[in-house]
């Protein structure tokens, strides 16, 4: 896990299966937000297709799922996929209550991800 | 051959007579397993019956007011019987239900059971009747009874006895099922009133005044009505009013009593404040109008948060009792009868400092609960106290009654508790955070502590701590634009409710911008507000008191 200074958030980015996995942990607030916009906005420049792995995420607020959702339009854009996996509860509470549990593609892994594609 | 082929038609025509016979029999059978109206399906029946017969009248007497009379249920035929009574005993249908066997009397003018009473009643002239027992297993029920073959002689024939007992087998099973229907409709009626019963019962008992209340009461009905009650109110000079009490006895007439002792316990406490006297006033009350043999057991007592003593009496009620705060138990003697045996006597009364202790009052129903053939028992109640001790009273007590109720501990008693101890300083915060949004982490983990102490479950406290940190996000990127400053966090209760209050000194905020975005809207930003509202109960954005910054006033009911 790399951590970025005191961030509440650290992260590590994985070749996978032609995807760019991207796993964060830890709280993604305010604070952290930043941090997890760049990493994510970083692989989606490389024009990769990435998911991102909230498992680790026992905290996101609105500004972290405002991250997301740059990621989500960006790739958009540029025809690329973006997609979540292995969604902690934490973190599929704060979604629902977004109202985006319906608006990002949600797979319990990425493998199953490839299998409903 | 001409011999043969009568006898091939006979056969044919007994063929045919089979399967009318059968087809009545089906479809009578059909109709009386289908309908619930008995006495619709029988009328229906019985004049079926009739013409099957070839009979002139058909009646169907049923046993009735203990088995001694015959009424009428059911008739076909040109004269109307129905509602009429006999003696269990007379005439050819009582013999027919005593005897339990059909019978026929092909001419009643030689028969020595029949009683011509019927007919000089009703001008019909009978010749010949055939009567056929109603009977279910062992169980008699009356008898089926048709008159008159319309045939030239007017006389039935052996054959005809054969088909009546059938008809009347079906019928008995149609009749025994519809009283069984009947009976367990009514039982659902009682069950119903049962329940309406529990639920004014349950509303007599006072709701809960929250952790800053110091007097807490408990119950769990083990039956739809209870026979215990407890209650507590305030008196204007700030003393609580207090008592627990079992009801002798089960059921509807408990409840009943326990309605009545509460509501002059109630009504007479607000002026008799010394509950020695109280208990006294009741006792005769009670005594002069209750039911032989039912009492109730009571202690009433009065607290005085001032003074901070107890004053209690006991009528015939288990003692309760006093947890010091070194942990050690007393119990809180009395020695009178139960209310409602004696009357005019005294009963003592006790008074007691609370300090940091607790007083217990409780019901025989919580250790009298059985576990592995073992009672609960005093000692048992007291090593569960000990164990929940230093949980705050709401928790305590679920706890309490989470074990009591706990797989193979089996409770056959209502179990009721009251509870006495001063109330815990309530869980509050009162920080002040740099505007910074390194300093959220920090916030969010007091937050949550306050909040879980305050009561809030686990899931609730989640979408607190996501408010508030969400309320100063917002402060730190809106109100300061990221520029250095201060912001107080203040959270409070006001049972039911948690307060949140965050205050900052920046520019004076324009209520009317803050608004959140639509959700269809899928971009970022903006959601931070939405969450706000979508969490919190309520939401108010105003200048600070001082006039110096924004406040923002968050309120939601613990849960």
């Amino acid at each position: 896990m790399t951590k970025i200074g005191d961030s509440p958030v650290s992260f590590e980015i994985d070749d996978e299966q032609g995807y760019l996995v991207i796993r964060f942990a830890g709280e993604i607030d305010l604070y952290g937000s930043p941090h997890a916009r760049e990493v994510i906005l970083n692989c989606l420049k490389q024009k990769r297709n990435t998911v991102v792995d909230l498992s680790g995420v026992k905290y996101i607020d609105s500004s972290g799922v405002a991250s997301l959702v740059e990621g989500y339009q960006l790739a958009k854009n540029d025809n690329l996929e973006f997609g979540l996996v292995n969604v902690s509860e934490a973190a599929m509470n704060v979604l629902q209550l977004a109202n985006l549990d319906k608006v990002f593609p949600i797979h319990a892994s990425l493998s199953e991800r490839l299998q409903a594609s | 051959m001409d011999k043969l082929h009568g006898h091939e038609l006979l056969e044919q025509e007994r063929d045919a007579q089979l399967d009318r016979h059968l087809a009545l029999l089906a479809r009578m059978t059909q109709e009386f397993t289908t309908s619930l109206d008995i006495e619709e399906t029988l009328n229906n029946a019985i004049e079926q019956m009739m013409v099957y017969m070839n009979a002139e009248a058909a009646s169907i007497f049923l046993l009735e007011n203990d088995d001694t009379e015959l009424v009428c249920r059911a008739c076909a035929g040109p004269i109307k019987l129905i509602g009429l009574h006999l003696p269990a005993d007379q005439g050819i249908v009582g013999s027919t239900v005593k005897q339990n066997h059909v019978q026929m009397v092909r001419d009643v003018s030689s028969d020595p059971d029949f009683t011509t009473q019927v007919d000089e009643k009703t001008g019909f002239t009978t010749r010949s009747i055939l009567c056929a027992p109603l009977t279910v297993k062992d169980k008699k029920l009356g008898a089926i009874e048709v008159i008159n073959k319309k045939t030239a002689d007017g006389l039935f024939a052996s054959d005809d006895q054969h088909i009546l007992t059938a008809l009347a087998s079906s019928a008995a099973l149609a009749i025994h099922n519809a009283a069984m229907a009947s009976a367990l409709l009514e039982q659902e009626r009682i069950q119903h009133e049962l329940e309406l019963a529990r639920e004014i019962q349950g509303n007599l008992l006072p709701d809960s005044r929250g952790p800053d209340f110091p007097v807490h009461g408990y119950n769990l009905p083990m039956r739809e009505v209870s026979g215990d009650f407890f209650d507590h109110f305030s008196l204007p000079d700030g003393r609580i009013v207090f008592n627990l009490a079992d009801v002798s006895g089960k059921g509807m007439n408990a409840a009943l009593l326990m309605a009545k002792t509460s509501s002059l316990f109630h009504c007479l406490g607000k002026t008799q404040t010394a509950p020695g006297k109280l208990l006294a006033m009741v006792n005769n009350e009670v005594h002069e109008n209750s039911t032989r043999g039912m009492f109730v057991t009571m202690v009433g007592g009065i607290y005085d948060p001032v003074s901070d003593e107890i004053t209690l009496a006991n009528a015939g009620h288990q003692p309760p009792l006093l947890q010091h705060s070194n942990g050690r138990f007393e119990e809180i003697q009395g020695a009178a009868p139960p209310l409602g045996i004696v009357p005019d006597i005294e009963f003592t009364e006790t008074t007691l400092k609370l300090g940091d202790g607790t007083l217990y009052i409780y019901t025989d129903g919580v250790t009298e609960a059985q576990q592995n053939g073992q009672m609960l028992g005093e000692e048992g109640l007291m090593t569960m106290i000990s164990a929940h001790r230093d949980k705050p009273v709401a928790a305590r007590l679920n706890a309490m009654f989470a074990s009591l109720q706990r797989e193979g501990r089996q409770l056959h008693d209502d179990v009721t508790v009251l509870v006495i101890e001063k109330p815990a300083p309530a869980p509050a915060l009162c920080l002040e955070m740099p505007a910074k949004a390194r300093e959220l982490k920090s916030l969010r983990e007091s937050s949550r502590d306050t909040v879980l102490a305050a009561g809030s479950s686990s899931a609730q406290a989640e979408s607190i701590v996501l408010a508030i940190s969400e309320a100063a996000s917002n402060i730190i990127k809106h109100a300061y634009g990221h520029e250095d400053g201060r912001i107080e966090v203040d959270i409070s209760v006001e049972w039911p409710q948690l307060v949140i209050v965050l205050r900052d000194y920046a520019d004076i905020v324009d209520v009317d911008k803050i608004r959140p975005r639509a959700l269809e809207d899928v971009r970022p930003g903006g959601l931070g507000v939405h969450f706000m509202q979508q969490l919190m109960d309520s939401l108010s954005y105003t200048v600070r008191e001082d006039g110096r910054g924004n406040r923002l006033e968050m309120r939601i009911t613990i849960q």
